[in-house]
């Protein structure tokens, strides 16, 4: 609006009208006052131009307007000659008769008011509107110490007046004004976590959802003191911070692990006061939980808010919502992660299941009169277990088996290499213990120290009815007799790939006789474990085979098999099982 | 996806970003890499020119946050310009006119950087 209503003109003529005929002089620039000041909606112009206009009328020097804002406190919204920095001040004042003169002396008991005398306020006209009080104006002593004479107060009042339609208009704008701004920063506020849900949406990285997390905390609160800390197996660990790294504030956090509402530090209940101690020394004045179905998976730190001001419940939800919504992207994105980790470790295992499988014979020679077989079950984990039969001569046959420590394919890539050198050494075999000692010496070299190779592997010979042997460590072989007798194939040395070899390897030699029985295994078997937790033990594995003598060599097979597995019952293989049977005919 | 281009261009004593776009969760990253190189090319006197700037969010506000402290430590500053009504709002009712120089042009900022460089 920026001209005066005509209503307006016309209820400034019937005001005028109402004047005594002394003040028709004052008319005119009545009106004029009237049309500036309602066509204004800046409050603070229109109070500073009613109190100007008194002032230049009465010849006062000082003078304010003072603004009801809350039930007895006034603002001062106007000022002039008391001094700078006044305006934007609070007076409390307790509710004052209609018109009061020389308010410092007359107003008695709770209505004496210091402001007044500090300011040697001589005047004070209520500003009225529905006939309730709203403001003040307040004026100091006239120049020449002239009192107010009874019409000078009436048309101070009738100014007053004529001004209070407009005070509470721009009043009422004021109002509206706040109430806007308020709803543009819930808007605000709704749009950021729109925003964000959208994003963290896309974002299958925690650790940019926590840096996204923190932007919108540093540009929505202002805080530039803040730390995002995580909630893991009980124990919380900080992942971002603008903190200080003093370990007591992780320390103090640990109290705060289930930490169930927003939570202002100078709030805090005196029993976690304690606690929160060094919290408090680092600046942090809010906690925030992070929640995913009502578990605290999070926790925010925040400081102090841009511009020093305090935390409202309002900041307390937004904050909430926004570390709520964070939380589920940031579980989400670790779930993701470990997903993909797991698959990457069961691809990695498919392949080093294969790389063993494909070391495996096929297929085991004929040996004349004699009756072979083999299995080998891999573990979920893959171990590196190995077993070879290779042909040499008509009547020469190597037999091998082996296990590396470790699993997966480094295990299965160590245990190639030993395949690799073991047929490589095959048809130029003729020193078994100076062959395992470079099979030795080739493992140290590709292990560097840190895995081994247990191993066993020796030479049947059908035309002497012999097998020589070494045994680098491995689980000694059994060699069970037709009469029962049991022989365990243990020389050899140490295991391959600890050392470079010194000792040169001790071979073993035993006379095969029709009948026997050669089992070949490796650890799988005999330390298979039971739901108890014990293992299956080469006792067991030795009575079996006992029990077992004269069966074709699958049968035996089979017959181990199923017993480690009746004995394993209900859990988990945990390593390869591998085994060689060899009925010597 | 929502556009937003950050160009950088170094001026006599002062490097200037101008923003385009949206700045938003989704673009903050961008600018964030901009200011980093800044930081590590030792340019501590930034305009932020944000003359075509349509829309900026408090992930966006954030970047600015987040290097403010920085840039001061070593006696630079961030001062903005060319602020339409709507990004200007966004950041008025957020507070941070109290934390940031806010001018008209480039040019009014160039020479604020110009002054403080002949006092310090």
């Amino acid at each position: 609006m920026k001209r005066p209503r005509v209503s307006q003109g016309v209820s400034v003529a019937k005001a005028a009208q109402s004047l005594p005929p002394k003040l028709s002089e004052d008319l005119l620039p009545l009106f004029e006052f009237s049309n500036v000041v309602n066509a204004a909606h800046d409050l603070k112009f229109i109070l500073g131009t009613v109190l100007l206009t008194v002032m230049g009328k009465m010849l006062v020097a000082r003078g304010a307007v003072l603004l009801k804002r809350e039930r007895d406190t006034f603002e001062v919204v106007a000022a002039r000659g008391l001094g700078s920095g006044i305006e934007g001040s609070s007076v409390t004042l307790q509710t004052l008769p209609k018109i009061i003169r020389d308010p410092a002396k007359e107003t008695k008991g709770r209505s004496r008011n210091k402001w007044f005398l500090s300011h040697d306020i001589r005047l004070l006209v209520p500003i009225l509107s529905n006939s309730s009080v709203v403001g003040y104006l307040a004026l100091g002593g006239r120049v020449g110490r002239k009192p107010f004479s009874a019409p000078d107060r009436k048309l101070i009042t009738s100014l007053v007046n004529l001004s209070a339609a407009a005070v509470e208009k721009a009043v009422m704008v004021e109002r509206l004004k706040e109430a806007h701004r308020s709803l543009d920063r819930k808007l605000q506020e709704l749009k950021t976590l729109f925003e964000l849900s959208k994003e963290f949406n896309l974002v299958l990285n925690a650790d940019k959802v926590i840096r996204l997390l923190t932007f919108s905390l540093l540009g929505q609160i202002g805080v530039n003191r803040y730390a995002v800390c995580l909630v893991d197996g009980g124990t919380i660990k900080i992942v971002a911070s603008r903190l200080s790294d003093d370990p007591a504030l992780l320390r103090a956090l640990q109290d705060f692990c289930d930490l169930k509402n927003p939570m202002l530090i100078r709030e805090i209940d005196k029993k976690l006061a304690r606690s929160a101690a060094p919290l408090k020394e680092a600046g942090v004045q809010l906690m925030i939980p992070m929640h995913v179905q009502n578990r605290t998976k999070g926790v925010i730190l925040l400081g102090e808010k841009l511009g020093g001001s305090e935390y409202s419940k309002e900041d307390l939800e937004f904050l909430y919502s926004l570390a709520n919504l964070a939380i589920i992207s940031i579980e989400n994105a670790r779930l993701f992660q470990e997903t993909l980790e797991k698959q990457r470790l069961e691809d990695e295992l498919k392949i080093a299941r294969e790389i063993q499988q494909g070391l495996l014979p096929q297929t085991l020679p004929a040996i004349g009169g004699y009756d072979l077989a083999a299995a080998n079950v891999s573990s979920k984990q893959v171990g590196g277990d190995y077993y070879d039969v290779i042909r040499r001569s008509d009547t020469e046959y190597v037999i091998a088996i082996g296990d590396v420590s470790g699993k997966g394919t480094p295990a299965a890539l160590l245990m190639a290499s030993i395949q690799a050198a073991l047929r490589a050494l095959v048809p130029l075999l003729h020193d078994l213990p100076e062959a395992t000692g470079r099979m030795n010496d080739l493992a140290c070299e590709n292990t560097g120290g840190d895995t081994f190779i247990t191993f066993f592997w020796g030479i049947i010979d059908t035309a002497r009815h012999q097998l020589r042997y070494v045994n680098a460590g491995h689980n000694p072989p059994f060699l069970i007799r037709k009469d029962g007798s049991v022989i365990r194939l243990q020389k050899g040395g140490l295991i391959l790939g600890m050392m470079k070899t010194k000792r040169p390897y001790e071979e073993g030699e035993v006379e095969l006789k029709a009948g026997d029985l050669l089992f070949l295994f490796t650890d799988g078997v005999s330390e298979a474990m039971n739901a108890r937790g014990e293992d299956f033990t080469e006792e067991r594995l030795e009575s079996i085979l006992k029990s077992v003598g004269g069966s074709p060599a699958r049968e035996i097979l089979q017959h181990v098999r199923m017993h480690v597995q009746e004995f394993s019952k209900g859990t988990q293989q945990s390593d390869d099982i591998t085994m060689l049977v060899v009925n010597v005919g | 996806m929502s556009d937003f281009k950050v160009n950088h261009r170094d001026g006599e004593g002062f490097s200037v970003l101008e923003l385009k776009g949206y700045l938003d969760a989704h673009t903050a990253p961008d600018l964030e890499t901009t200011f980093q190189k800044l930081l590590t090319d030792k340019k501590y006197n930034i305009i932020v020119n944000c003359k075509d700037l349509t829309y900026i969010s408090s992930a966006g506000l954030g970047v600015f946050m987040a290097y403010i402290e920085d840039v001061r430590k070593n006696r630079g500053d961030i001062k903005l310009t060319n602020m339409s009504p709507k990004v200007y709002n966004v950041f008025d009712l957020l507070g941070f006119p109290v934390l940031y120089e806010i001018y008209r042009d480039e040019h009014e900022a160039a020479n604020k950087f110009r002054q403080q460089s002949k006092k310090g």
